[in-house]
């Protein structure tokens, strides 16, 4: 502690803007760690809370996918003599355009029954929450709200509320005012209950339910129920507690918490970067300090735990700042998780409470305080090996000796050679992460030596550009490699990062653009949603032939997509009749023939699958797909493998036969549409709104406002991918200033001596600026360079694991081109401080230094 | 025999014959015999007075066709105007629960009420779906616990409870049945060991030969609510067509 307070504190006093600068890697790798989990959490507290809130008493809930199942299975589980009470649960989301912003959540039951289950009356003994119970049920226009958004939007008994229906907007009664707490509280009290058989007519779900909720005579466990249950209904049913529910919207959220993980990862790992650069810096500049120590009877250990110490403590400070700086955003981002998991995947929840994890927040701590402990490792390891001999004698120590350049250069090459041999090898996770590592490991052990040489590359250039300085500065560079090689280093990664990212975008855009040229070829489509990706509400099957009646349209064809489970995973049935889907439009197919697939899948003797469930699932064209449906399993064989990129989780395509056989539901919730050729898709829309404006909701869109929609959720997913690419470039640019700020540190005797032998101030500033220009030349080269390796690792990655796509290897030449100067220009900027800093500096104290 | 029976028939069925000294079982067994009729038809006024004070006023007609035990009633709102055409059928069996569904007919569609909620509330009235049922007296045990005068009419005070094989949400009911015409005046119901529900039976007139409590008022003691049901134009042994009592002709709305 006295050697901390000592040694330590005073240096850090003294560099105490360095010392910041070194900490902020650590702060945004662990805030974007924190914010973006939080978030996450959040939303998953949110969505669980209101699973268990809307459950009350359930002890099992029963469930087929989303497509529902008939009315008959709530008499058979109904009649179960384990089964104590059993009710229909129809859920969905809208939004009635009130003063509360965003949607509520419909929760519609048999209000008969369901009291059984949840407390809707929370006062004891009280007044009923619901006016008169009969008129509830008489009136299907009846809803019972929260008292918190009845007192948010002015409601009272009686009150009106406006809601789309599928009959079009119809107006409801406010019937019943439920007290607050427990069920009131799910979905952040935005919750209306209505009659389930209501609910019906009014989402057009015909005679089904979404759900039933139970709970079991007394005495008899959960377990024992859940299997009476499943043995009774069969696989295609799934019989779980309300707390095993949320797992699939967990699973929904993955994707984005496998995005926090890797944003963070990798701004961490670049703040390792720049917490390395930092401690190697002090330990050469506090050489004559650690002699002096070593002199006077330190132990080696003694001087490596005090470096280590150093670092564990500045690691704590940044991770304290990361953690209050991560929970501040956290609410933001919880917002805007809750709204892109609503449009992608029709999944609405709100995230009004923060939910901050303790394990989390404790578990970030001690990532940060590692990150630092890790980066300061091998600083703390060469400050206790230090001679004190060589130590008190002046000189410089900035450069590598030709040993360690040897030991990298064999490092590099085996990791190298390492890297190819895995990826060759190809095959299991082991490999293929195992390939990324040594890649990137031999990146970084040539790092310092491809430095020196790219800086000797770029001494013509810049002395073209300024003789003097820039000799001077690429010098710099080059007679101290240690200092500068963890900020090329740092920028190299953030580089390949944003390359690669970029890459994968660019990739990403271009497969949904193809895509959607082929598959999303109609004029206009029909929805019963505002969004097309909600599917509360679905069309009777009739709509079909009324659609293909209007004038000017050549034809139409419904389609049906439900999410199921398969193998645990929320995968996406889309169904239509095939043969005139496929008469439209045939997606490239990536295994099997089109002309022996689609008929196949047509005559139901097969299932199409996206590329993507293929991969991800790992199946074969020809294998036997196996889905649970209610009334049986659905076995058939995969007749192809298409592009498809309609979900993430991957779509099978089955033709509507098979399908209604199965699942027993005959509607649709998007009608394609197709227009006689000359029509105009102005009239013909006008025609289909006019044709069901008085008896169904519907919305028509453009073949345009279908692609603007895949492209804004799209941006909005890249919207998490902009996030890593800030920070990542952030963290770099923090890098440079922190090693320029170290530089002229270190230089100050030199800049004091050639301001003393007649520099003016403004070369000592530019060759200051072109230090920072020749970092962020060296930076780039070596990004763009390993960007296009990760940029294959990260098609790799997201074929394998991410989402199953098999995206086309583009190198984003524009990304590069467009990086040049954001990165020059950042680097100028940071050596903006560093230069003023460097030419207002006393002559006196500077030719003094050291 | 457990039931509390809503329609004023079988209030009056419950109990009958002259049975002073016989034990509870063939009181309750003689008082179904006198009561029976084959057919009934009235109209009913149902009020309710919520804890707060409020009230709520509905009228139905109501007709049965049958014996007691395989009869089938219907019963269907015709005020106020929102509830007007809402109707209830109720198949009973001498030897299980009745089944009973509902027609909505803003909604044009029937809904089964499960027999796990016959224990919940009939449409906000303190009667529940079960104190609807008429049920075999051969699923109650019965003991007669004395003698006890009500309103200067001597009664039993029969306690029945339910034989393991049925499930009620009542523990047991408590019955004052008037022993000079053998019609039950007051019923309480328990759930576990807790008095819950009040019945009592009011304007007691001979109709048809019959004794008929023309006013029934149930109290839910936990909620502190009362609900009269007022009964006029009663008329027993009418011609009913039993087409009527069918599950089409509850979505016919007939």
């Amino acid at each position: 502690m006295k050697l901390l307070h000592l040694i330590s504190w005073q240096y850090t006093r003294k560099h105490g803007l360095r010392t910041v600068l070194t900490m902020v890697g650590i702060v945004l790798g662990v805030a974007v760690f924190v914010g973006m989990h939080t978030a996450n959490q959040s939303v998953l507290v949110a969505f669980h809370k209101t699973v268990n809130r809307i459950a009350g008493a359930t002890e099992l809930q029963i469930t087929a996918g989303e497509p529902g199942f008939a009315e008959e299975i709530l008499e058979k589980v109904q009649s179960i003599p384990e089964v104590r009470v059993a009710v229909p649960v129809i859920e969905a989301s809208i939004n009635p355009k009130l003063k509360t912003p965003g949607n509520i959540l419909v929760l519609a039951v048999d209000m008969t029954g369901d009291s059984s289950l949840r407390d809707y009356d929370l006062d004891d003994g009280g007044e009923a929450v619901i006016d008169d119970p009969l008129i509830f049920l008489a009136q299907p226009d009846s809803l019972m709200v929260t008292r918190e958004f009845a007192k948010a939007n002015g409601l009272a008994i009686n009150s009106k509320v406006s809601m789309e229906t599928m009959q079009g907007p119809k107006t409801f009664t406010v019937r019943g005012i439920m007290k607050s707490g427990g069920l009131t509280s799910a979905f952040g009290g935005n919750l209306a209950v209505m009659d389930v058989y209501a609910a019906q007519k009014v989402f057009g779900r015909g005679r089904r339910f979404d759900r039933i909720d139970l709970a079991l005579q007394e005495g008899i466990g959960v377990d024992v129920g859940r299997k009476k249950l499943e043995q009774i209904l069969g696989p295609g049913f799934q019989v779980e507690t309300p707390a095993a529910r949320g797992k699939q919207f967990e699973s929904l959220s993955s994707v984005y918490g496998m995005m926090a993980n890797l944003t963070s990862l990798f701004a961490l790992f670049i703040g390792m970067f720049i917490i390395y650069n930092s401690f190697a810096i002090a330990v050469t500049q506090r050489r004559k300090e650690i002699g002096i120590l070593r002199a006077l009877g330190a132990t080696q250990g003694q001087i490596q735990t005090l470096f280590l110490i150093e670092s564990a403590i500045l690691g704590l400070f940044g991770s304290v700042a990361g953690v209050a700086l991560g929970v501040l955003i956290a609410r933001g981002m919880a917002r805007g998780l809750g709204d892109f998991l609503g449009e992608i995947y029709g999944v609405a929840q709100r995230a009004d409470e923060l939910s901050t994890d303790t394990r989390l927040l404790a578990f970030s701590l001690a990532l940060g305080v590692l990150t630092s402990l890790i980066a300061a490792w091998i600083p703390a390891r060469s400050a206790a090996r230090v001679d004190p001999v060589q130590a008190l004698q002046k000189g410089r120590y900035q450069q590598l000796t030709t040993g360690e350049n040897r030991v990298r250069a064999v490092a590099a090459v085996v990791f190298a050679a390492l890297a190819i041999g895995l990826a060759m090898v190809g095959g299991g996770p082991f490999f293929f992460y195992g390939g990324y590592l040594s890649a990137v490991v031999a990146a970084l052990m040539v790092t310092p030596w491809a430095a020196v040489w790219l800086s000797w590359m770029l001494r013509p250039l810049l002395r073209l550009i300024r003789p003097v300085e820039g000799a001077l500065a690429v010098d710099s560079l080059i007679q101290s490699p240690r200092r500068t090689s963890g900020t090329v280093a740092a920028l190299m990664l953030s580089l390949a990062l944003v390359i690669s990212l970029g890459g994968l975008t660019r990739a990403s855009y271009d497969s949904l653009n193809q895509w959607m040229s082929v598959g999303l070829n109609p004029d206009l489509f029909l929805s019963p949603s505002q969004s097309i990706s909600d599917r509360s509400y679905h069309f009777p099957a009739e709509i079909v032939d009324q659609v293909k009646a209007i004038d000017g349209v050549r034809t139409a064809q419904g389609v049906r997509t439900v999410r199921v489970n398969y193998r645990n995973e929320p995968i996406m049935i889309v169904t239509a009749d095939v043969a005139a889907i496929s008469g439209e439009a045939k997606l490239p197919a990536t295994a099997g023939l089109h002309e022996d697939m689609y008929p196949k899948a047509a005559a139901g003797e097969g299932v199409i699958l996206s590329d993507n469930l293929a991969n991800l699932q790992k199946l074969k064209l020809g294998e036997m797909m196996e889905l649970e449906s209610p009334n049986g399993p659905l076995r058939l064989p995969i007749v192809g493998i298409v592009l498809d990129y309609s979900d993430q989780k991957g779509t099978v395509l089955i033709d509507r036969k098979v399908y209604m056989e199965k699942w027993k539901d005959d509607t649709y919730n998007v009608i394609r549409i197709y227009l006689k050729p000359g029509a105009d898709v102005v009239t013909v829309r006008q025609a289909l709104l006019e044709r069901f404006s008085s008896g169904l909701k519907v919305f028509v869109f453009t073949n345009k406002d279908i692609r603007d929609y895949v492209v804004k959720i799209t941006d909005q997913w890249f919207g998490l991918t902009y996030i890593q690419l800030a920070v990542a470039v952030l963290v770099a640019v923090l890098g440079i200033v922190n090693t320029l700020t170290v530089s002229i540190t270190d230089r100050r005797r030199e800049l004091g001596v050639l301001q003393a032998v007649g520099a003016l101030r403004n070369q000592i500033r530019q060759t200051v600026w072109l230090e920072a220009i020749a970092i962020g030349l060296v930076g780039l080269a070596l990004g763009l360079g390993l960007g296009a390796i990760a940029l294959y690792y990260s098609l790799e990655f997201t074929a394998r694991d991410f989402a199953g796509m098999r995206l086309e290897y583009k190198y984003p030449w524009a990304m590069a081109a467009f990086l040049l100067p954001v990165i020059l220009g950042s680097a100028l900027l940071a050596a903006i401080g560093p230069a003023e800093s460097a030419v207002r500096g006393s002559l006196v104290e500077a030719l003094e230094y050291e | 025999m457990n039931r509390v029976l809503l329609v004023v028939s079988s209030a009056a069925c419950l109990f009958g014959m002259d049975l002073r000294g016989a034990d509870a079982r063939q009181i309750v067994e003689e008082s179904q015999k006198r009561q029976q009729s084959q057919s009934q038809r009235y109209e009913g006024v149902l009020e309710v007075t919520q804890a707060t004070g409020k009230k709520s006023s509905k009228r139905w007609t109501y007709e049965r066709n049958g014996a007691f035990g395989e009869s089938k009633s219907l019963l269907r709102f015709v005020a106020p105007a929102e509830v007007k055409g809402v109707a209830l059928l109720i198949v009973n069996h001498p030897d299980r629960a009745s089944d009973q569904w509902m027609w909505t007919p803003e909604l044009a569609r029937d809904r089964r009420i499960a027999l796990q909620d016959r224990s919940t509330r009939f449409f906000g009235t303190d009667f529940s779906f079960e104190d609807l049922e008429e049920r075999d007296l051969n699923q109650n045990d019965y003991t007669l616990l004395g003698e006890e005068a009500m309103e200067g009419k001597p009664c039993w005070k029969i306690e029945s409870k339910p034989k393991q094989t049925k499930s009620s949400q009542y523990a047991k009911v408590v019955t004052w049945i008037r022993q000079d015409i053998y019609v039950a005046v007051k019923m309480e119901m328990y759930a576990k060991n807790e008095l819950v529900r009040r019945l009592e039976y009011r304007k007691i007139e001979k109709m048809q030969n019959i004794w008929t409590p023309l006013e029934l008022e149930m109290a839910d003691l936990k909620k502190k609510s009362k609900t009269i049901l007022k009964t006029e134009k009663l008329e027993y042994n009418t011609t009913l067509k039993p087409d009527r009592f069918t599950l089409d002709a509850l979505r016919r709305g007939e």
